[in-house]
């Protein structure tokens, strides 16, 4: 659960647990802002086989576009 | 007929055989989105789902509800008529209450979300019981709730105050990703805060009753109040409450309210999220709110929104409010002409209009004026015109019409690179599409075109007949 399943980050954090002790975890990846809870299927939890057709390239997420643009400041 | 909250709406479609409860264990993923995608692939009178007893926490301890407007029945409740009500009566019937608005709303010091309140050590992973939705999601999303904000040149400006739904990403223990699309209201008072280099300051009100939510989505005008229309809409003036750490009004009757403030100049990896268009929408930089107030009522449901294929709730939450604005801008146009509008397929990307003509060319006019409508300028991608004797809601009716009425060489107009919402998967670049116009009516003068000088009639006394057939029906089943 340390590396983003999603864009094999190392920034992430476990961001909550299942108020029953001991049934899930959740956890959030800082670099594309991935989440995921730990009783989730494999392609969804384990970075080899995470979702091919959704994986994140750390190197493609300063290039995604903005929306809205962000407007230039008024005089 | 107004329902005071979310749960006077849930008691009443449970009265009405419109609330499933699902009292078996189920785990939030996939358990939720599955049960729910499912119940929508049975057809169009669907009930609610309440879930009660969620894998993680004791039962009762979290509970979320599902497909609240997902029907026609559900939308037919909503609205406090009977719930077998047919959809056509359904749309006359939202179009003359829309010509009430606007009602004025009453104003509230306190409401029932004000039992708990937090400002610190928020974590909404902890608070509500998020899932995700579909399996490509970046994330866990809140997907139904009213997202609220003001104007910022005319902050005083009642009706310029936006109610809206959002895809709101949750980023971070009191971190909210939105999407403003360009098209819709919220985008022009961010627009207005970043020009000034303020935050702008947003209220997000979570497991409202339905005519709100019904409301936000609908397609107003910009100086058009929700808060007014959902008062038109109910018959009777909307409770509001004041939010706390900015001028802005909330529903009174929401299960869990959020305060907070879109953070100036800050954009953030987003996505990709399951859309209405049957698609996932790639993964993009958008805003980024902060969450600094909390508020719920004890033990709060957590009402969320499955979205994915067509049809699911979000297609009966944004039917009838989106073909209705429609219907009214085009008869300011043209009152004496236009019949009924359509336009619930993908949230009016298709449109279908019926339409008295005066003379040869008119529905291609009709159908120009439907681009240039509000709502027209991020969707109606295709426009059908069909003649007022044509149901535009019965889809045999309307392919009837494109069969026999319609000349290729004549009647298909082509209007290159519009605007349309860059959600749409079509769109090349993103927001830019060809619009097109299938006029389906009868050719007439100065048009000679065609042989229909002799259609078909039915028997005399087929109206009372339909009547008397559903009521019969009614009464077997009942």
């Amino acid at each position: 659960m340390n590396i983003c399943p999603r864009c094999g980050s190392q920034h992430t954090e476990q961001v909550a647990a299942s108020p029953v002790a001991g049934v899930w975890t959740v956890h959030m990846c800082s670099t594309c802002i991935f989440t995921w809870r730990s009783t989730e299927p494999e392609h969804i939890t384990n970075p080899d086989k995470y979702l091919p057709a959704f994986k994140v390239d750390q190197a493609d997420i300063p290039k995604a576009a903005h929306v809205p643009p962000i407007p230039a400041r008024r005089v | 007929m107004a329902y005071q909250d979310f749960r006077d709406f849930l008691n009443t479609l449970e009265k009405e055989g419109q609330l499933l409860k699902v009292e078996e264990q189920v785990n939030l993923e996939p358990d939720i989105s599955a049960a729910t995608r499912a119940l929508n692939n049975l057809g169009d009178k669907s009930p609610a789902l309440l879930f009660n007893n969620i894998n993680g926490y004791e039962k009762d301890q979290a509970r979320i509800a599902m497909n609240v407007i997902g029907s026609w029945p559900n939308h037919a409740l909503m609205m406090g008529m009977p719930k077998n009500t047919p959809l056509k009566e359904q749309f006359f019937e939202f179009a003359h209450r829309y010509d009430q608005f606007p009602m004025p709303v009453q104003r509230e010091e306190t409401a029932p979300f004000h039992e708990v309140e937090l400002t610190e050590n928020i974590n909404l992973f902890e608070l509500l019981p998020l899932f995700r939705l579909n399996q490509g999601d970046g994330g866990f999303y809140i997907d139904k709730a009213c997202v609220i904000s003001r104007d910022q040149d005319d902050p005083e400006h009642f009706g310029k105050q936006n109610v809206g739904i959002y895809r709101l990403q949750v980023k971070g223990k009191d971190r909210l990703g939105i999407q403003p699309v360009p098209q819709h209201d919220i985008a022009v008072h961010l627009r207005q805060a970043e020009e000034r280099g303020q935050n702008l300051p947003v209220v997000i009100a979570l497991g409202c009753e339905p005519v709100i939510t019904t409301a936000a989505a609908t397609p107003l005008k910009y100086d058009q109040s929700e808060y007014e229309m959902a008062g038109a809409i109910q018959g009777q003036p909307y409770r509001i409450v004041k939010a706390k750490d900015a001028d802005l009004d909330i529903p009174w009757g929401a299960e869990v309210v959020l305060e907070g403030e879109i953070l100036c100049g800050e954009r953030e990896f987003e996505g990709p999220f399951g859309e209405f268009t049957g698609h996932y929408s790639g993964g993009r930089s958008m805003p980024v709110i902060q969450i600094n107030r909390v508020y719920h009522r004890q033990n709060p449901i957590f009402e969320h929104l499955y979205i994915g294929m067509p049809w699911t709730e979000t297609d009966y939450m944004i039917g009838v409010n989106t073909s209705v604005p429609l219907y009214q801008q085009l008869k300011e146009a043209f009152p004496n002409e236009v019949v009924a509008v359509n336009a619930m397929y993908t949230h009016g990307l298709v449109a279908i209009i019926s339409t008295k003509r005066r003379y040869g060319g008119f529905a291609k006019a009709v159908g120009m004026r439907a681009l240039t409508t509000p709502h027209g300028l991020g969707y109606c991608k295709v426009v059908i015109v069909v003649d007022e004797d044509v149901d535009p809601f019965n889809l045999p009716q309307v392919m009837w019409a494109i069969s026999t009425k319609l000349h290729p060489k004549h009647d298909a107009v082509i209007i290159p690179d519009l605007s349309v919402l860059p959600l749409d998967p079509g769109s090349d670049p993103a927001g830019i599409t060809h619009k097109m116009i299938l006029d389906a009516t009868t050719p007439l003068a100065p048009e000679q075109r065609g042989h229909y000088s002799q259609p078909l009639d039915s028997p005399p006394g087929v109206d009372q007949w339909e009547k008397k057939i559903i009521n019969l029906l009614n009464r077997q089943q009942s």
